[in-house]
């Protein structure tokens, strides 16, 4: 039996649905002209600079579950995933990526496999590339300095879901003067990778990573589409300001 | 059809969320109970992947191969124990009070040290007035929140308090929602880039 409806929730969606597609349709024509990130500016360089050194690129997704409400970050990883380890196929040591729960695990090594049979290198692929480091947040966080050390990991990425431990993870890194560039959704450990990390992306950064990365048109699609609502919020929050000062409103 | 079946799961499960019909309803909580099977399974999975990574390591004598045989024999033993006496036995409860809360947090009291040497680094590193302004209110929230060495009641240190609730509740608040509001809409995006199979996590 059909029951009630939620049709502004409905709306909303479709409204997303029809950026999305409408900016991918006029992206061709109407190039994105992205706002300078000094840490997407420099993780191509530093990439680079690993591969031609023979040293490890770490991405990390995180502490997250793919189930849980904290996916969205490491799924916008994912995205950044695919492109690293289509630059990195060919290196001595490609990238490794590591995660905090088993089935974003899976999805890792998934992504990479696709990654390497893109770049028509499949036999290169090895599983343990993507890792399950420790099922609780610090015994993930516990693991990574001998990962980072004994990988010689030179490019660390953290694009995931984390708390405070994400903190002592950006830390790690820089202690081994790799290049540390880190994002995550969670306000609070946002302000703690400002301080620990060289180039956190704060905000909604971490979903633009594939857009900088250059993934897809969808990818720059999306970031638009992002924009487009956030200015439509901007502008409702301001009317209703004014509105409820004036008066008009309660 | 990986593709196929991961759009289909996810329009069921997206549209549950604002169709209130009982097909769609029933569909929704089959696939999310599925789902917590499934990851249930990949945890095993995973913690397989994770003893094949550090078995790799032992045997082929890899830099720092001490610290996984080391994993792998308290991997094993917390295992047996866990299987053997289950989890809720003294002993399995004595693995997790002395050994394993005790290992975390003092990993967490770790992070105040790290901070503090960060916060210096920062300011170091990346002298700019964002820097700037985030270590001196740091300084301050810090300074309104904890215990006073002197009178509690001054009143310098009424003044402190009022500042750091005045940043608090308001421009950090302020500041955060913006900050939410951006996560939001950036992972209501990202999910729908899974859910048109742009971007396919699961294997093309």
């Amino acid at each position: 039996m059909l029951g009630s409806i939620d049709i502004v929730g409905l709306l909303v969606l479709l409204l997303f649905l029809g950026l999305l597609l409408g900016f991918a349709a006029v992206g061709r024509n109407w190039p994105t002209v992205f706002r300078p990130v000094p840490g997407f500016e420099e993780l191509g360089t530093a990439i680079e600079c690993a591969v031609e050194a023979g040293e490890r690129v770490h991405l990390s997704l995180g502490t997250g579950s793919v189930i849980g409400s904290d996916s969205a970050p490491a799924l916008a990883g994912l995205a950044m995933l695919s492109r690293v380890a289509s630059v990195t196929t060919m290196s001595d040591k490609p990238v490794v990526v590591t995660a905090g729960d088993g089935a974003m695990t899976m999805l890792a090594q998934e992504t990479l496999r696709s990654a390497y049979q893109q770049a028509k290198v499949g036999e290169r692929y090895r599983r343990t590339s993507g890792r399950m480091l420790g099922p609780t947040p610090l015994s993930y966080v516990a693991s990574l300095p001998i990962l980072i050390a004994s990988e010689d990991v030179s490019v660390h990425i953290l694009a995931g879901s984390f708390g405070a431990e994400g903190a002592l993870a950006a830390d790690f890194g820089e202690r081994q003067h790799a290049f540390v560039i880190a994002g995550t959704d969670d306000a609070q450990s946002q302000a703690l990778l400002y301080v620990t990390a060289e180039y956190p992306m704060i905000g909604e950064e971490i979903f633009a990573g594939g857009a900088y990365l250059n993934v897809g048109p969808l990818h720059r699609a999306s970031l638009r589409a992002q924009d487009a609502v956030r200015m439509l919020i901007v502008v409702l929050i301001l009317t209703g300001t004014v509105l409820r000062a004036l008066g008009v409103i309660l | 059809m990986w593709a196929a079946a991961a759009v289909g799961s996810g329009i069921f499960v997206l549209l549950g969320y604002f169709i209130d019909y009982e097909v769609i309803l029933t569909l929704r909580l089959i696939l999310m109970r599925w789902s917590v099977l499934l990851a249930a399974v990949a945890l095993f999975l995973g913690l397989f992947n994770l003893l094949t990574v550090h078995w790799s390591k032992v045997s082929e004598q890899e830099k720092g191969w001490p610290f996984s045989a080391l994993l792998i024999l308290a991997f094993l033993v917390t295992l047996i124990m866990g299987l053997v006496f289950g989890p809720d036995n003294q002993i399995s409860l004595l693995l997790f009070n002395y050994i394993q809360l005790p290992v975390e947090a003092g990993l967490m009291a770790l992070l105040a040290v790290f901070l503090a040497v960060a916060g210096f680094r920062l300011v170091s590193r990346r002298r700019d007035p964002f820097s700037l302004i985030f270590v001196v209110v740091a300084l301050f929230v810090l300074l309104g929140t904890g215990p006073t060495l002197g009178a509690s009641d001054g009143d310098g240190y009424v003044l402190l308090r009022q500042l750091r609730n005045w940043i608090a509740q308001v421009w950090a608040s302020g500041g955060a929602r913006g900050i939410l509001l951006g996560v939001a809409l950036g992972a209501g995006l990202t999910g729908l880039r899974v859910l048109l199979a742009v971007d396919r996590p699961y294997g093309d």
